[in-house]
Parts: structure tokens; C-alpha cells; sequence
């Protein structure tokens, strides 16, 4: 029997094709230690991945190792994560990782990498929950945003004056308890008295759509998965009424 | 009892759609496998039809009326019907009964009006589920038996969809289960037909009816159904492919029982039969698209005697119902095939079905003519045990994917494959000793009652 | 031996006379409500129960009525709670002049604000902000004193008063009582003991150590913040009986707060298959636990979604559960599992190590325990489940007939203390609330749910569930023999207040807003007049009242301004 040499227009190998393609996207770099690093990042290996990206320092420019293994492994993560492949405790886990291989890059630099814009995040004053901060912070630091963390049980004083300091283009708090919530309002009143417009973003367990809806500045931010979305909108220049618009109510 | 030992066919080039070793005639004398490809329609109730027999009596007449009517209005000259039974059929021997009766007063009447001569096969619902019932001492067993003694009386082939070891293999194909599935198919699968199969030869005999074949349906096509398309990965592909492989082991057993073909229509692994067999076989492929996809749409039509559909649900469509539709889809591939014979061409037209197929995958692959003889001769070969023979064709089956650089595989397909070759090498021999290590590993799968194959 | 042990009086010198026994009573103040038995001080029955039906201070957790103390004083929180608690006693029916001895029990909230202390270090967990307000912790030991102390309690002057100690914010009086009257001590095994509430107190007593930590899991627990959820109340339902395939009883509180048959229902549909007499209003922590657990073994839940095509879970025609709820739902019983896991690291021991779970609270009691174990309220892995019922109203009848169990607390407390755990501050925890949440809300699979844990460094758990014996302790109900008379029930314990407002159009929207339905409108001399039923109202965090109002004239806390 006679046997195409090329079946290529009989039939398409969409098997082969996607593999392929999948193959492709698990390569990061034509170097193998930069792709290490991006591996280690995808994995969230956070101890393992100083001694990898010190010894791609050895060769490489840290804006090389940041640009070719440490950000395209986050990407990869993100990607999983949008895919519903992973979940966030893993993403969390990968954006450590990355942070503590962007520390280790920006040492050897000696100054800090250029990041996309500020955010300021705090715990209200009184409030000692910050799991939420937590997930927000990596996030926010995973898509390229420079993430002030002032921490737990911060006074409204002290988020003012950083903000003023600071100019970010966001700021975000989180409060598990109402009794520590009511800093809210309060932070935004000295902002507006201020004239610091800055959109803020306020979650937790204890906050809900009507109680941001009572103050200037003030959104709902539901889910610590909304962190990124409202920052890349702060940071396209839309005013805190125009994010509240799109994501609450 | 006599496993086969020879090749009917000495050469895989000796295989050719529309021809077999050994024919056989229907009642109304139509020959099948005696040089010309037939259509074989099969039409399934609407759901809710089954609610009474008034009802499945209508559905049943509309169907294959329709058939026969679009036959003979563009001018088939041949058409097979077959009827595949539901649940009610089996369990109710007079509803059985009276549809095959009617049935057959159906083709007397367009014979008489019109000189169409048609056949027609009833496939009888195999009740008897391993996990509720001992598959040999139940009711349910002598149900089947009087359901196809029923259908015997009128029809022209009688078959049956038989589901011995189906509680074993459905564990093993979710879990990657080789040993499972050599257990499930060939050790019980080939034992409950060993049993079965002698009756059923026996009564179709006593009322002048073919017996005529079986399938592992209930195995391989449930696996071929798993691994899906390019993009499905419940399952791998290339299991499927062993699983097919593993099914000539028990499919064969109905014709070493005396089944004469043509062999049951969803049986992929009949090319592999025919090779081994020489009786006629009856395929589906493009044609069966209604009822599940496979990668084999031309392919499997290069050694067929009949060209089938599966099943088709009854409704309509723009260009009149599905029974008429199929009918007429069918006959024109069957007009094709039978052209290129009678042209002298039927080795061109062979090659370009199986051009078409050969490299879409590794199921396909195997069914190709030539593979399919090389499977065959390995069972042949290993003819001591039914397990003997099944784990020999799954591992030729690996060896031939493995084998052929044009196939190409994903590395997932791949490393699935050299895993199962390497578990399938590590079986033993002998078949004795198979069963020993199996009833130990499978004994408490729920359902399992080894009674219910003489073990 | 404690100062406290001074004031603890002989009885007989203080005898009353006349034809009355002497009478004890016993308070247990809990979040949703307060319960008072007076207690025959020379046989120990108890003569007769009273309850209310909800707590006399806005907001529907402790952290509301911490929130209202600040806004109104904690003097007027005060009042409002020892008014609350007389009319409660007055439905006791015994002569005040025979009580010769009242024993309070219940979270260090409800207690401190009882006693009239120091409440800021409750509302506040940071230790800067507590810095810069000055506020300086009580020590919360127990105390026997009398209730001319207590302005505004309607006793006798020498009436005894006995406030049990509290360990910290969180674990109070309640959660000591339910160390000592659970039974959890004698247990040779290691066992855990949970309140299933808001704040889900829980000890772990492993190897001669009780480890005690409390998860804020959040009002879902007890049925709150579900779209339809409601309190154990009349009409609540409370659990589900598979009938045949998705067609389900529900079971459902009655008048007399018994469970009942209620109407069939079929779980994808919004309708009844079968309906009879009991009425059905919303559904309660436990009913929750049990519509989410049939939803999962019926397969139409898939976390985070629900399958129906409306992903809904449909409890009859009015009631359901929506993908919201179950998220709700899931991080409170994350809260929970994160927590019981949190505490076996801290122990050094297994999720699965856990021998004997004791389950306490009213949630905690009236649940199907094997459903909750399929919900991750107790480890799948237990060997015996104890439901054990309210052990803070037995707590105050033991303290009530025996003063010196008051020492007995205060050991108990002490020995406690330094193994306390605050899980806010915990890695581990934060980890593992991070991981129940991605399993709740993101669906990740139980496959990488244990793969993190091998990450995080905590103990597998082990691959097979167990079966357990289930014991139920507190089964003649939590109030124990309620007594010879009929149940006194106050329904509104709280104060109603009327104002009128300068501005107000009399548009009605914050009445409509209310989702508690604490506010009414009148007319006073042609002026509108609004109404606010305290105990009604769920407290600052909601305000919907004040965002609605057109006017901007509506301020809620005004309403708590009182005299």
C-alpha cells in the first residue's frame, strides 16, 4: 500500500500542536539557570531560590535575571491562577519566592527595581487581622506594584502622614472587627482635608458596600483578588468615585 | 474449549472491504461479505417511546419504514436492519418479539412491492449487571436467553452486547489499570461469553437464524469514549488503544462458540477478527458521528462487509427523518465502495481510506489492515490462555505505536505507553497464575462475585 | 488563698426567714440572648427557667455591643444589660427577697460589661492604639461581691454576686465552664473542645496541656450573614432529612422551640413537594451545615459553585442558599478548621491525632454531627464526638450552689493562661485560613489542599475518615429540667426609644431599609416620630438606615444617647 510521505493536509495534530505549545510556555529563557529561577518562582520555593538566582548573578545582569527568570515566572503563575490551576495560597507562596529573588537583584543593583506605582496598605488602628493585607500585598507586589506595608494596628495619624509622604496611587486597609473600622472614615476625612484624592480601598470581615458608600475615598474591596484590578485602574488614572463605580454597587 | 490457532487470512493484503473468507445468507437470501458492502441502519427509539409497547411499536415501524422508503426511492439495492434492543425488549420476551415480527412483515411488504431484499439483525440488551446479579445463575440470565430465543423465530441474525467483567474493568480504566483491564475483558469478559455463547449458538441454530457476533462495547468503546478527542485526557489515548487490542481476546470467543458474523457493527476490533476469523464483519466509522466520535472515520471502513451507523436517534431533519437520512448516507458509502470494486479500483480506494486515518492517532493506527493482522497473528500465536493472548496483543499493540516513526505521539501519550509496556512485562505467563494474583487484588471491588464466572 | 474568698459569705448567716427556701440564681448572658434558672440553694432543683428571645443591646455579636458600648459609654451599656437581666429574673416568679445568691456566667464581654469595667481593651486587639487611649487592662478575676455594688440590679443589697475570672478577651467565664463541665479533663486521650460561635472558642487537652486559642469565624456560624439566615428562633430550620433522591424534610423549630417535621422540599427546585402546618422563616447555623452537606453528597454543589441552574440551593418556595452564602458559610468553617489545625501544630500532634472531639454551643449541640464532620467542623479522623450543650448556664447553677467553684475557675484560668494562643498572630494560622479559604471560595482541590500542608510544614492528614461514636451529653436540651413552672420568656429584653427627628420628611426609607425591622414611624402632634427597638437592631455595623435617608438627617447613634 502507498503511504503519504506528508499528512498534513489530510489531517491536523492538534495533540502535538498543543503539547508543543505548552512546551513552549514552560520555557522562560534559553538559559538554563534563568530558567531555573522562573521554575523556582513558579513553585514558590523561597529558600531554594537565593542560591539559584545568586549563582545566575555570577553571569547575569540583575535586570536580566529579574526581566528573564523572576517576572516571567510570576507571569506563569498568574496565568495558572487565572486558569483555575492555582489556587491562592500557591500564588502567595510564588510571589515570596519572587520577592525575595527581586531583594537579592536589587542589593546587587543597588537601588530598587522600577516598579509600576505605590500602594500603601495597612490594618485599622486597633485591628490585629491582617490575613487579608497579606494575600493583597503579595498580589499587589506579584503584578509589579511597590507595596508600602505599614502593618497591623496602624494609627490614622501615621497612614496620613505616609500618604502624604508617599503620594501612592492607592491605599488599602483591612479591618476584621467594627470597632476598628470606624478609622476608616476618618483616615479619608484628613486625605479629602488634605486634598490627597487617593482612591481607598477598604476590606476585611467587618466591612461591607454600605459602609464604604458612606465616605469620600471610599471602596469595597470584596475580595483581596480585586487588589490588582483596582490598582492597574488607579493606576490608568481613574478617580476613587470612578473605581467605585465600576467595582461596587 | 478450542482457542483459534491459525490466520484465516495468510496476508494482510488479502483483506478487502465487501469480501470475506466465509460468507453467509440470510433468509431472504441476501449474502453478506460476498463481494459487496451493505448499509446496515440501526434506529433508536425516542426516549418515552419505551413507555409502552403501542408506543415502541409505532416508533419502531416509523424508523425502519423510513429507511426502507428512502432506500428505494434513490435506489439502494441492499440495506440491513438492525435493531438494538432496549432494556424493555429483553425484560418483556413478547414486546421483543412482537417487534421483530413486525419488523419482518415490514421488509415482506417493500420486498413484495418493490423487490428490495433486506435482512435484518436484533441485538438483545444484556440485562445480567455483574454487580446485581450472578451473572449465570439469575434471572436475568434466563431473560437474555429467551429475549434472543424470541427474536430467533423471525429474525435473520440475532447478536448481543455481552458486559462479563464490566465491574472490574470500570475500577481499572479510571485508574490506569492495565492488569485490570487484562483481568476484566479477557479473564472475565471471555469467561461469561464462553458460557453465554454455546446457548446462544445453540438456539439461533434450532430456529434457522445466524448467530451473528458480539463486541466489547462495554469495554473498549467505553475507553475509546474516555480518551475523547486531541484535547480529552481522561484517559490516554494509547490505553485505549490497548484496551481494543485486549478486546480481540474476548470478542473472538463468540466465533470460536460458533457465531458465523458478520460481526456486531460497534466492534472496531473486527478487521483484527476478520483477519483471524474470515467472517464477514460489519464496521462504522464517519457514519456513527451521530453516536460518538472516533478517529477511525475512513479507516475502519478498508475490510468492512457492512457499513453501519451505531445507533441514530429518531427525529427529524430538514432532509426528512434521521432513519431516512442515515439510510441514505450509508447507501451511497456502500454505492462507493461497491463502485470501486466492480471498477477493479478497490485497492486504490482501500489505500485512501486508510491514508486518511492512519496517523491521527494510535487507535487508528491499529486498525489499519496490516496492524490489524500483526495483532491477530499474536493472538494466534499465544493461543494457550485467553489471557495469554490478550496480554500478547497488548503487548504487540505498544510494540507496533512504538514502532512506526509516522505515528508520532505526545510525550504524555508516550510516557502512558512505555508505563503500561512495562506493567504488561511484568505479568506472568501463565494465566493460572494471572487469576491467582488478580482474585487477590480485585476480590473486594464492589460487585465482584467470582461465581459469576466460574472461578 | 484569692482576695475574693473574703467576701464569699456563710450562708446561714444571712437567713431570710419566712416560708421561702433559700433561692439561688443562675445567669448565663450570651450574645443572642440572656437565661436565668433560680435554683433551690438547700436541694439544688431548679424551681423555675426564664429566657429572652434576644440581647437588650444593638448589634448581633460581641464586637456590635462592644462597638455600641463605645458609642453610647459603658455606662449606659451597663444599664441596659443589668435591666435586661432583672426583667429576665422577674420572669423567674420568685421573691427577690429570697434570693440570697445570683452567679453569672458567659463571654468576658457580656461579663465585664455586667460588672461595669473596662471594656476598650476588649474592642481594640492592638496593643498601640490600647497605648495611646491609655487604656489600662483589667485583670478579670473572679469576684464575689454584693449586689448593692451593682447599681440598677434589682436584688437585695447583701445579695451575693459571683462573676467568674476570664483568661482574656476571648476566652471568658463561658469558655472556662465549658473546660469543667464538659467532662474534657477526664479524658485519658487527646482531646478538643470547641463553642461553635462567632468566635469559636476552643482547647486542645493534649498530654496533661490545655491549649485554648479562639477563631473569629463570624456570624455565619449561627446562621447570620446568610441571605435567608436567621438566630434558633420559631420557624428556623435547623436540619434536613433526605426523603428520596434531592427531595429533602425540612426540619424546623417550633413555637415551643422544638424541632419539628416541615414541609419536603426539593433542593433545585423553588417549590414544596409536600407542605403541612409549620411555618418556615429562615434557616439557622445548623440548618446551614446540613442543606450544604446534603448539597455536597448529592453533587450539586461543586465549591465554590452551586450546579442548579439557577445556583441556587432551594429550601422551598421562599428560602435559599446562593453561592454567597456558601462562601459565607465556608470561610466560617474555615475559620474553624484552620484553627483546630493551628492548635494541633502548636501541640506538636496531628490534625488527625485528635481522639475525642467535645462539641459545645447551642450550634454545636442541636448540629448533626456527622455532617458537620463531613463540613470540617470537628477532623474527620475523631474516634468519639461529645455534643455537650450550654455548659455556661450549668457552669453558673454549680457556682450558685457551690461559691468555692469560683476558685476552682480561677485555677483553671491561671493554668490556662500562658498557653493561650492567639491565632491573628499566628503564621501557621494565617497559612492554614489562607488554604480553607482558596478550598471554599476558589475550589481548590483536597489533592493540593494537602500538598500545601506538606509546604507549610504541618502534619499530613491521614488518608481515611473515620466513623465515630456519637454521645450526646447536653441531650435533654441546654437548659437542663427547666423547672416545675411554665418557661418565662421576654421577648424584648432591650429599650425602645423614641425621637424626633429635625429635618425628618417622614419618607419612611430607613424604616424599609432595616433588615431587622427595629425601626418604626408614628406621628406625635403632626411631627414624625421614629422608634428604635434596641435589641432589634443589628448594631453600628449595619447603619443602612443612616445611608438611606435622603436627608442626611438620620444618626443612629443618637438613638443611643439615653437619658
Amino acid at each position: 500500500m502507498k503511504y503519504l510521505e506528508d499528512n498534513s493536509l489530510i489531517f491536523s495534530r492538534y495533540d502535538l500542536f498543543r503539547e508543543q505549545k505548552e512546551e513552549r510556555t514552560h520555557r522562560f529563557s534559553h538559559d538554563a539557570l534563568l530558567q531555573e529561577v522562573a521554575e523556582h518562582v513558579i513553585h514558590g520555593d523561597d529558600e531554594k531560590i537565593i542560591t539559584i538566582v545568586d549563582q545566575a548573578l555570577e553571569y547575569k545582569r540583575p535586570e536580566e535575571v529579574i526581566r528573564e527568570g523572576l517576572i516571567p515566572g510570576m507571569d506563569e503563575v498568574s496565568r495558572l491562577w487565572g486558569e483555575g490551576i492555582y489556587f491562592l495560597p500557591q500564588v502567595v507562596l510564588s510571589a515570596d519566592a519572587m520577592l525575595e529573588g527581586i531583594t537579592r537583584c536589587e542589593e546587587k543593583m543597588g537601588r530598587p527595581m522600577e516598579k509600576k506605582g505605590k500602594v500603601i496598605t495597612h490594618t485599622a488602628e486597633g485591628d490585629i487581622h491582617d490575613i487579608g493585607q497579606l494575600i493583597v500585598n503579595a498580589l499587589l507586589r506579584a503584578a509589579g506594584y511597590e507595596v508600602i506595608n505599614l502593618g497591623v494596628d496602624v494609627p490614622v495619624d501615621l497612614v496620613v502622614r505616609s500618604c502624604q509622604q508617599h503620594r501612592p496611587i492607592l491605599l488599602g486597609g483591612t479591618a476584621l472587627m467594627t470597632t476598628t473600622m470606624t478609622a476608616f472614615p476618618r483616615i479619608a476625612a484628613r486625605l479629602k482635608h488634605l486634598n490627597l484624592q487617593i482612591p481607598f480601598v477598604c476590606g476585611g470581615g467587618a466591612v461591607n458596600e454600605d459602609f464604604t458608600a458612606g465616605f469620600d475615598l471610599g471602596i469595597w474591596g470584596k475580595e483581596a483578588s480585586w487588589a490588582v484590578g483596582i490598582a492597574e485602574d488607579a493606576l490608568q488614572g481613574m478617580t476613587w468615585s470612578q473605581i467605585r463605580e465600576k467595582w461596587n454597587g | 474449549m478450542q482457542l483459534s490457532k491459525t490466520m484465516a487470512y495468510a496476508r494482510a493484503e488479502e483483506m478487502m472491504f465487501g469480501t470475506c473468507l466465509y460468507p453467509v445468507t440470510t433468509r431472504r437470501g441476501m449474502c453478506l461479505g460476498g463481494g459487496e458492502v451493505i448499509p446496515e441502519i440501526v434506529v433508536h427509539p425516542r426516549a418515552g417511546s419505551e413507555k409502552s409497547l403501542k408506543t415502541l411499536l409505532r416508533e419502531f415501524e416509523r424508523g425502519y419504514n423510513d429507511a426502507l422508503e428512502r432506500c428505494v426511492s434513490i435506489g439502494h439495492p441492499h440495506v440491513c436492519l438492525e435493531i438494538e434492543h432496549v432494556a424493555q425488549m429483553t425484560q418483556k420476551t413478547e414486546w421483543g418479539e412482537d417487534v421483530a415480527a413486525q419488523t419482518v412483515s415490514l421488509m415482506d411488504r417493500y420486498e413484495e412491492r418493490y423487490g428490495i431484499v433486506s435482512g435484518c439483525r436484533f441485538t438483545i440488551a444484556d440485562l445480567r449487571k455483574p454487580d446485581m446479579v450472578h451473572m449465570r445463575d439469575s434471572d436475568r440470565s434466563q431473560r437474555v436467553l429467551e429475549a434472543i430465543a424470541a427474536c430467533a423465530r423471525h429474525a435473520d441474525m440475532v447478536a448481543i452486547e455481552s458486559i462479563g467483567g464490566k465491574e472490574i474493568f470500570d475500577h481499572a480504566i479510571i485508574r490506569n489499570d492495565v492488569t485490570g483491564l487484562l483481568f476484566a475483558q479477557a479473564v472475565l469478559g471471555g469467561r461469561d461469553m464462553q458460557w453465554l455463547w454455546p446457548q446462544i449458538v445453540a438456539i439461533a441454530e434450532r430456529h434457522n437464524c445466524l448467530p451473528s457476533g458480539d463486541t466489547s462495547c462495554a469495554h473498549a468503546n467505553t475507553a475509546m469514549f474516555m480518551a475523547g478527542g486531541y484535547h480529552g485526557r481522561e484517559i490516554p489515548h494509547t490505553l485505549a488503544a490497548i484496551s481494543r487490542a485486549i478486546s480481540v481476546s474476548n470478542t473472538l470467543v463468540a466465533y470460536e462458540c460458533g457465531a458465523t458474523g458478520p460481526g456486531k457493527n460497534c466492534a472496531y476490533e473486527n478487521p483484527i477478527i476478520k483477519a483471524i476469523t474470515g467472517v464477514p464483519v460489519s464496521c462504522e466509522g464517519k457514519s456513527s458521528a451521530c453516536a460518538h466520535s472516533d478517529f477511525c472515520g475512513n479507516a475502519i471502513a478498508a475490510v468492512c462487509d457492512l457499513w453501519s451507523n451505531e445507533a441514530v436517534e429518531y427525529h427529524s431533519m430538514f432532509g426528512g427523518t434521521t432513519a431516512a437520512v442515515f439510510t441514505e448516507m450509508l447507501g451511497y458509502d456502500t454505492a462507493l465502495m461497491n463502485t470501486a470494486i466492480n471498477l477493479g479500483y478497490e485497492k486504490e480506494l482501500q489505500a485512501c481510506m486508510v491514508n486518511s486515518d492512519r496517523y491521527r492517532d494510535p487507535q487508528s493506527y491499529i486498525l489499519c489492515p496490516d496492524i490489524a493482522w500483526e495483532i491477530g497473528k499474536v493472538v494466534v500465536e499465544h493461543h494457550q490462555s485467553l489471557y495469554s493472548r490478550a496480554r500478547a496483543a497488548a503487548l504487540k499493540c505498544g510494540e507496533l505505536i512504538f514502532g512506526d516513526d509516522k505515528l508520532q505521539l505526545t510525550t504524555y501519550e508516550h510516557d502512558a505507553l512505555r508505563h503500561y509496556m512495562a506493567d504488561l512485562e511484568k505479568l506472568p505467563a501463565d494465566e493460572g497464575n494471572f487469576i491467582d494474583l488478580c482474585l487477590e487484588r480485585y476480590a473486594r471491588i464492589h460487585g465482584f462475585r467470582r461465581e459469576s464466572y466460574g472461578l | 488563698m484569692p482576695g475574693y474568698m473574703g467576701f464569699v459569705e456563710s450562708l446561714t448567716a444571712c437567713n431570710v426567714g419566712g416560708e421561702m427556701d433559700e433561692i439561688g440564681v443562675a445567669v448565663d448572658i450570651g450574645t443572642s440572648g440572656i437565661r436565668a434558672q433560680a435554683v433551690d440553694l438547700t436541694s439544688g432543683a431548679v424551681l423555675s427557667t426564664s429566657i429572652s428571645l434576644a440581647h437588650p443591646l444593638p448589634g448581633a455579636n460581641v464586637v456590635d455591643h462592644l462597638h455600641f458600648a463605645l458609642e453610647a459609654g459603658v455606662t449606659v451599656a451597663t444599664r441596659m444589660l443589668r435591666t435586661a437581666v432583672n426583667r429576665v429574673v422577674e420572669g423567674l416568679k420568685v421573691p427577690v427577697i429570697a434570693i440570697r445568691r445570683l452567679a453569672v456566667c458567659g463571654n468576658t464581654v457580656q461579663l465585664s460589661l455586667l460588672q461595669g469595667i473596662e471594656v476598650r481593651d476588649l474592642a481594640y486587639t492592638g496593643a498601640r492604639k490600647l497605648a495611646t487611649l491609655g487604656v489600662v487592662k483589667p485583670d478579670r478575676r473572679g469576684v464575689s461581691i454584693q449586689a448593692g455594688i451593682l447599681q440598677g440590679l434589682e436584688l437585695n443589697e447583701t445579695c451575693q454576686v459571683l462573676i467568674p475570672p476570664a483568661v482574656c478577651h476571648t476566652i471568658g467565664a463561658d469558655a472556662l465552664a465549658m473546660v469543667l463541665q464538659s467532662g474534657i479533663l477526664q479524658e485519658q486521650q487527646t482531646a478538643l473542645i470547641t463553642d461553635y460561635g462567632t468566635n469559636a472558642e476552643m482547647a486542645l487537652y493534649h498530654n496533661g496541656r490545655i491549649i485554648t486559642a479562639s477563631a473569629a469565624a463570624g456570624p455565619a456560624i449561627e446562621g447570620q450573614q446568610i441571605s435567608c439566615g436567621m438566630l434558633a428562633a420559631p420557624g428556623a430550620v435547623t436540619d434536613l432529612q433526605l426523603m428520596r433522591n434531592l427531595q429533602y424534610r425540612l426540619l424546623v423549630l417550633d413555637e415551643q422551640m422544638q424541632v419539628v417535621q416541615g414541609p419536603v422540599v426539593d433542593l433545585e427546585r423553588a417549590s414544596l413537594v409536600s407542605s403541612n402546618n409549620a411555618q418556615v422563616k429562615g434557616i439557622t447555623g445548623t440548618g446551614v451545615v446540613a442543606a450544604l452537606c446534603e448539597g455536597i453528597q448529592a453533587g450539586l454543589i461543586e465549591l465554590p459553585c452551586i450546579q442548579t441552574p439557577d445556583a441556587c440551593l432551594h429550601l422551598g418556595r421562599k428560602l435559599s442558599l446562593t453561592e454567597e452564602d456558601l462562601q459565607e458559610a465556608g470561610k466560617a468553617f474555615g475559620a474553624i478548621r484552620a484553627g483546630h489545625v493551628t492548635l494541633c501544630h502548636e501541640a506538636g500532634i496531628g490534625y488527625g491525632d485528635i481522639h475525642v472531639v467535645y462539641m459545645a454551643g447551642a450550634a454545636g449541640t442541636y448540629v448533626d454531627p456527622v455532617k458537620a464532620m463531613f463540613m470540617g467542623w470537628v477532623p474527620a479522623y475523631t474516634k468519639k464526638i461529645v455534643q455537650v450543650g450550654n455548659t455556661s448556664l450549668k457552669m453558673a447553677r454549680h457556682l450558685v450552689m457551690d461559691p468555692a467553684q469560683l476558685d476552682v475557675m480561677q485555677r483553671l484560668a491561671d493554668r490556662i493562661r500562658p498557653d493561650h494562643y492567639v491565632l491573628a498572630a499566628s503564621d501557621t494560622f494565617k497559612k492554614m485560613y489562607m488554604l480553607e479559604l482558596a478550598y471554599w471560595t476558589e475550589g481548590m482541590p483536597m489533592t493540593s489542599y494537602r500538598t500545601m500542608l506538606t509546604r507549610y510544614g504541618v502534619k499530613a492528614f491521614p488518608e481515611t475518615v473515620s466513623a465515630p461514636e456519637i454521645l450526646q451529653a447536653g441531650a435533654i436540651g441546654d437548659l437542663g429540667n427547666p423547672g416545675v413552672q411554665e418557661l418565662s420568656v421576654v421577648s424584648d429584653p432591650g429599650e425602645i426609644l423614641l425621637l424626633s427627628i429635625e429635618g425628618c420628611t417622614a419618607c419612611s426609607g430607613c424604616v424599609d431599609a432595616c433588615p431587622q425591622s427595629a425601626l418604626e414611624l408614628s406621628f406625635k402632634e403632626n411631627r414624625p416620630v421614629v422608634q428604635l427597638y434596641h435589641s432589634r437592631c443589628a448594631g453600628v455595623s449595619c447603619k443602612r438606615c443612616e445611608h438611606v435617608c435622603p436627608e442626611k438627617v438620620m444618626v443612629l447613634s443618637d438613638f443611643f444617647m439615653i437619658r
